[in-house]
């Protein structure tokens, strides 16, 4: 699903360059709820950019869901993100104009679909994480739960390949934070949604099947546990 | 194509549906003054334009003037030339004209003028200087020491009233003198004083066409015939009608009479206009440019992740583009509403020039033209700062 090899991220900062990744490599397979964790300045969000095509790394070669992602051009990587990846970011990143249900279905648009499908989607998912009632609510009309549980709608609007989730709770109170942990596992498991999150917090570490540890750029160590998504519920 | 015009018109009528209202009234609004400066100041220069055309038509020339053969100072056999063309289609009226030099005195006051012999009752039929009557009344037929004379020869008591050379306020049933230049004397009871606003019509003496030619001992000649047409501004075809229907005097359009002076003022009109056109336009552009980048940087974040989650950036750039054309769109049908009153207001109030009312004239073409230099200057004020936000790394923006 992911093959990451050598991947390094050099930022030039006047005189000084700042080695963000220093070489990593790692695979993560398909249906994984994968977490990358690791302390603040460790690289988490650097790689998790990488990976979701938001930034370009230094050197290093990427494989996602078979394709050499990283010899694409960038308007070929525009259309490969719409298409296969799904995007949550730690501040929601809602777009302030529209209604929950027109955040939703903005991507499936931009992919050309029918109108009566792309509504139609977007509502059968707005009730998949259970939303169904709040969908004609713009943002500030949500709580913070609410508002990245439509961010988790929108990332998963098109069925993408693959999920990448930055902090996501990072913003939210404990419970609030453990709903949007099980909705997480919920679609892992009931839908076999590969999810990478990346995670500062140590009792996430129970949601991930596999668990890529880092330091200083540098993987520390890669662990497969059980974890909730693998629970009977 | 479609389904990125589909997703930019969506962003867009979002963008428009629930942003900032405040900010949209105000950005239409400018948008429309400056519309309305565009077309306003070209619809004043047409109505001087039309203004002094029509005078020239009215009280100077009529649609025609025929003037003697080359190298003769008269048409001879005036009257037969006037019948000839009275009957060619379309000639509405024949008014013959004979002109003599002189020096018009009035209580001691001189000035050089030309005195113009006229048949009144053909004067009437071509020119309107006979409707224009402010004092007494217009000649007759049958006047022989008679004379009407325009309102800034007539002039004032008070000389700081006049605005050009004056007679030093003759009124009806005074009586001024003419000394010709063949040396002849003449006294004429003032019958009548007009005002046309045309600046020579209003400075001319008129006699009848019998008297002058008593004065000047020349019998059925005219010093130029003025014809009037039944349409206006066909001028060029009639007077290929007329040399058509045998008149070897030359014949002259009232636009090429009056090319000089219409000319210069038309050109200087046009160098406003061109100023003031090109100042409204850079206005629009900085407005527009101003509106739409305040509005991107402040939406910088939301481009970010628009382009994050798969849109490509040509799509975003399309639905600023597409807010600022709707904009620019409400922008020119407010500017045509206000338009609307303020020619309205100027159509009922005129605004008085020195040579009279003058009535915007707006044009379809100018607002045409002036509706597409908006929507163009708009299309690329808007299009830049979008393009320059939209090109920027995803995580530069969505950082801010």
């Amino acid at each position: 699903m992911i093959t990451a090899e050598g991947l390094t991220r050099v930022y030039h900062m006047g005189a000084v360059d700042v080695h963000a990744l220093g070489g990593v490599s790692f695979e993560i397979e398909r249906g994984e709820f994968v977490g990358i964790m690791g302390s603040s300045g460790s690289g988490k969000s650097t790689l998790l950019h990488i990976l979701g095509l938001l930034d370009r790394p230094t050197a290093g070669r990427l494989e996602v869901d078979g394709v050499d992602v990283l010899g694409l051009s960038d308007r070929e990587q525009t259309r490969f993100r719409l298409r296969r990846l799904g995007y949550v970011f730690q501040d929601y990143a809602l777009i302030s104009e529209l209604t929950a249900l027109e955040n939703v279905f903005l991507s499936s648009l931009v992919r050309g679909a029918a109108r009566d499908e792309y509504l139609r989607t977007a509502r059968e998912i707005l009730e998949e994480v259970g939303l169904g009632d709040r969908a004609d609510h713009q943002q500030y009309e949500l709580s913070g739960g609410e508002q990245q549980r439509v961010a988790i709608a929108r990332a998963l609007v098109n069925r993408p390949a693959i999920v990448f989730a930055d902090e996501p709770c990072a913003n939210l109170d404990t419970a609030t934070s453990r709903t949007i942990l099980d909705l997480f596992a919920r679609l892992n498991r009931e839908l076999g949604q590969t999810i990478v999150m990346v995670s500062h917090e140590d009792w996430h570490r129970r949601y991930f099947c596999r668990v890529v540890n880092l330091r200083d750029g540098l993987v520390e160590g890669i662990e497969d546990q059980p974890c909730v998504s693998h629970e009977d519920v | 194509m479609l389904d990125g015009l589909r997703v930019s018109t969506f962003l867009a009528g979002k963008a428009l549906q629930r942003g900032n209202k405040g900010t949209l009234v105000l950005t239409v609004m400018i948008i429309a003054l400056v519309f309305v400066n565009l077309v306003f100041l070209p619809s004043i220069v047409a109505g001087v334009v039309v203004m002094f055309n029509q005078q020239s038509v009215d009280y100077n020339y009529g649609n025609l003037v025929v003037e003697p053969r080359e190298n003769e100072q008269a048409i001879e056999d005036a009257s037969v030339l006037v019948r000839r063309i009275e009957r060619i289609p379309g000639v509405l009226a024949v008014s013959p004209r004979l002109t003599a030099g002189g020096t018009v005195t009035f209580h001691g006051t001189s000035l050089a003028r030309s005195v113009i012999g006229i048949d009144p009752t053909e004067e009437r039929r071509v020119t309107r200087t006979s409707t224009r009557m402010i004092e007494g009344d217009y000649l007759s037929d049958g006047d022989m020491e008679a004379a009407v004379i325009g309102r800034t020869i007539a002039g004032n008591e008070d000389p700081r009233l006049d605005t050009q050379d004056s007679l030093g306020g003759v009124r009806v049933g005074d009586s001024i003198t003419v000394t010709y230049t063949n040396g002849a004397i003449r006294r004429y009871l003032v019958k009548g004083i007009f005002q046309t606003d045309s600046y020579s019509t209003d400075a001319s003496v008129f006699v009848t066409r019998r008297e002058l030619e008593g004065v000047t001992g020349r019998s059925n000649q005219a010093s130029q015939l003025l014809v009037r047409t039944g349409v206006d501004g066909d001028e060029e075809a009639f007077r290929l009608r007329l040399y058509s229907y045998g008149v070897q005097e030359t014949v002259r359009t009232w636009q090429e009479k009056s090319r000089g002076i219409i000319g210069d003022v038309t050109n200087s009109f046009a160098i406003i206009n061109l100023i003031s056109t090109a100042v409204s336009l850079v206005i629009a552009i900085v407005v527009i440019f101003i509106v739409v980048f305040i509005n991107t940087v402040n939406r910088r974040r939301q481009i970010g992740i628009l382009k994050a989650i798969g849109i490509e950036p040509r799509l975003i750039v399309g639905s600023y583009v597409i807010q600022v054309l709707v904009i620019c769109g409400a922008g020119a049908a407010a500017g045509l509403v206000l338009l609307a009153g303020v020619v309205q207001y100027l159509t009922l109030y005129p605004l008085r020039f020195p040579g009279g009312p003058v009535l915007p004239v707006v044009e379809l073409l100018q607002v045409a033209q002036s509706v597409a230099s908006l929507f163009v200057v708009s299309t690329i004020a808007g299009y830049v700062p979008a393009w320059k936000v939209a090109g920027e790394e995803i995580l530069e923006a969505i950082r801010g």
